[in-house]
């Protein structure tokens, strides 16, 4: 019977690649996504501002097992060019890079607004357009002041990669899982094994880049937290 | 009038999105779909679902990870028919009706009963086992001395079944009986030694499972209930293939082999 190690790196072996596949593919299309919405909101005519938040609003109201659901499930010729064996992957990654979007792109809303606005002034006068002062000027300091926030959805995204399991992939729920269908006696401890692992890959990211860059922001005099 | 044009001009981007992602899959897909089975043949692999906690039918080794069991087997043996990989996706027993119909699998192979209205949603195969259901308590309970000759003389406590299951249908058409639903056998039975249910009410194949590891007997058998596999409708080569293989693989012999594999004697 295995002991506590054994399921330990069981689940490590068979799920954690899949879990930081989704979470940072899930976290790559959501930056993306959310940096377009958020310049749409902040720079945007009104309209496109309605479209970000309309958007936004829809998201944020759905939860992020039906979005999986839908696009698994719901859609299933979404994905119709990729292999019928990766599709549930591919859907999974999309909402939650939908779902992310919609939250990175209050964070970076949050981070753009929070610049000066007399920094975007000073560069206009020097005669730099508007997209120049955006790019070398404004999101430098944006992307900066968004890194606690982001971290925060770091952490909020790898915790909702486990509803993948779902849709039958193996990720670290899963694995978990697993292992306690195989030893009945073990369920309550893989599962624990399985929070063990998810606060391990939680934790220590949200220290080092999420109170570390508020200290070092607050040195340079900025960021509110 | 800036304002204007970029408001129709949104309305407009929406309506052409929404036309483009109509007609454009229609565009890909043949008018006329090919069957499923050249499918498979093409893509040299078929997809089977299931639960894979669900011993002795489907469940996962260890430390490999790998579904094994008597569903498995047979599904082996229908891919060997067709000349193709075995590909088994482990999908929760509830979601596998809604995944075989959105096409994300080709077959199911779960222990699934035959019902009328599991039918109207998937064609079935023929029956390829049939077990008993049966109501299991722990060995030393004191609530039912003696075995019960009806479903109706658990009225009044507290009886745990798989959820999505025929047998959670049946407790549910009895008024009276506590009915508590699991997502699968494994939790069903861990609860019924903890106490936290007075019986459990499973596939008979569970109990074989499942009683050296813990202290447990039966005291209600019902009448053997046929098992099937599980595929689209419309797909009449695809499911004359796995009647096939079901049919001839009792003729030869084969099947028996299996049933002894996973089942040992005692059932079927």
């Amino acid at each position: 019977m295995p002991d506590f190690f054994d399921i330990f790196f069981y689940i490590i072996f068979h799920g954690l690649f899949n879990t930081l596949l989704l979470t940072a593919l899930g976290l790559l299309g959501g930056f993306l996504l959310g940096i377009i919405l958020a310049i749409m909101r902040v720079y945007g005519a009104k309209e496109l501002m309605w479209l970000s938040s309309g958007y936004e609003k829809l998201l944020r109201g759905i939860p992020i097992l039906i979005l999986i659901f839908i696009f698994t499930y719901g859609i299933p010729d979404l994905f119709w060019y990729i292999d019928l064996l990766d599709r549930p992957l591919a859907s999974v990654i999309l909402a939650l890079a939908l779902r992310s979007s919609a939250y990175q792109s209050q964070i970076f809303r949050g981070a753009i607004i929070s610049v000066n606005p007399g920094q975007m002034e000073a560069a206009r006068s020097l005669g730099m357009s508007k997209v120049q002062a955006f790019r070398s000027i404004i999101m430098p300091q944006a992307l900066r002041l968004a890194v606690p926030s982001w971290t925060n959805e770091y952490a909020v995204v790898i915790k909702d990669s486990s509803f993948a399991y779902a849709v039958g992939i193996v990720e670290m729920t899963k694995a978990g899982y697993d292992l306690g269908v195989g030893f009945t006696d073990l369920w309550a401890l893989s599962i624990g094994v399985v929070a063990i692992l998810y606060f391990l890959f939680t934790y220590p990211v949200a220290r080092v880049f999420g109170e570390g860059q508020t200290k070092k922001l607050k040195k340079l005099g900025m960021g509110g937290g | 009038m800036k304002r204007e044009i970029a408001i129709l001009g949104i309305i407009i981007g929406i309506a052409v999105g929404f036309a483009v992602g109509w007609f454009v899959p229609g565009l890909f897909t043949e008018p006329t779909p090919t069957p499923l089975i050249d499918q498979i043949k093409t893509r040299t692999y078929i997809i089977v679902g299931t639960s894979a906690d669900y011993p002795p039918f489907e469940n996962k080794t260890y430390p490999g990870g790998v579904i094994v069991g008597f569903d498995i087997d047979v599904s082996q043996m229908i891919a060997d028919e067709l000349g193709v990989t075995l590909q088994m996706q482990d999908i929760g027993f509830d979601s596998l009706i809604g995944a075989c119909r959105a096409g994300t699998i080709d077959m199911i192979a779960a222990a699934m009963t035959y019902n009328a209205e599991r039918a109207v949603q998937l064609a079935a195969s023929a029956t390829y086992i049939s077990v008993s259901q049966v109501v299991i308590v722990k060995n030393n309970s004191l609530d039912f001395l003696a075995p019960i000759t009806n479903l109706t003389a658990l009225i009044g406590f507290d009886v745990g079944c798989q959820s999505g299951t025929v047998m959670q249908d049946e407790l549910e058409a009895i008024p009276g009986i506590n009915v508590f639903t699991y997502a699968s056998a494994d939790i069903l039975i861990q609860d019924l030694n903890a106490g936290g249910i007075d019986a459990a009410y499973a596939d008979g194949p569970i109990f074989n499972a499942w009683e050296g590891t813990y202290d447990l007997r039966i005291i209600y058998s019902s009448e053997e209930e046929p098992l099937a596999l599980w595929t689209r409708h419309g797909e009449p080569a695809l499911l004359y293939e796995i009647n096939k293989v079901i049919f001839d693989s009792y003729q030869d012999g084969r099947m028996y082999t299996l049933i002894n594999k996973w089942f040992g004697n005692v059932t079927a």
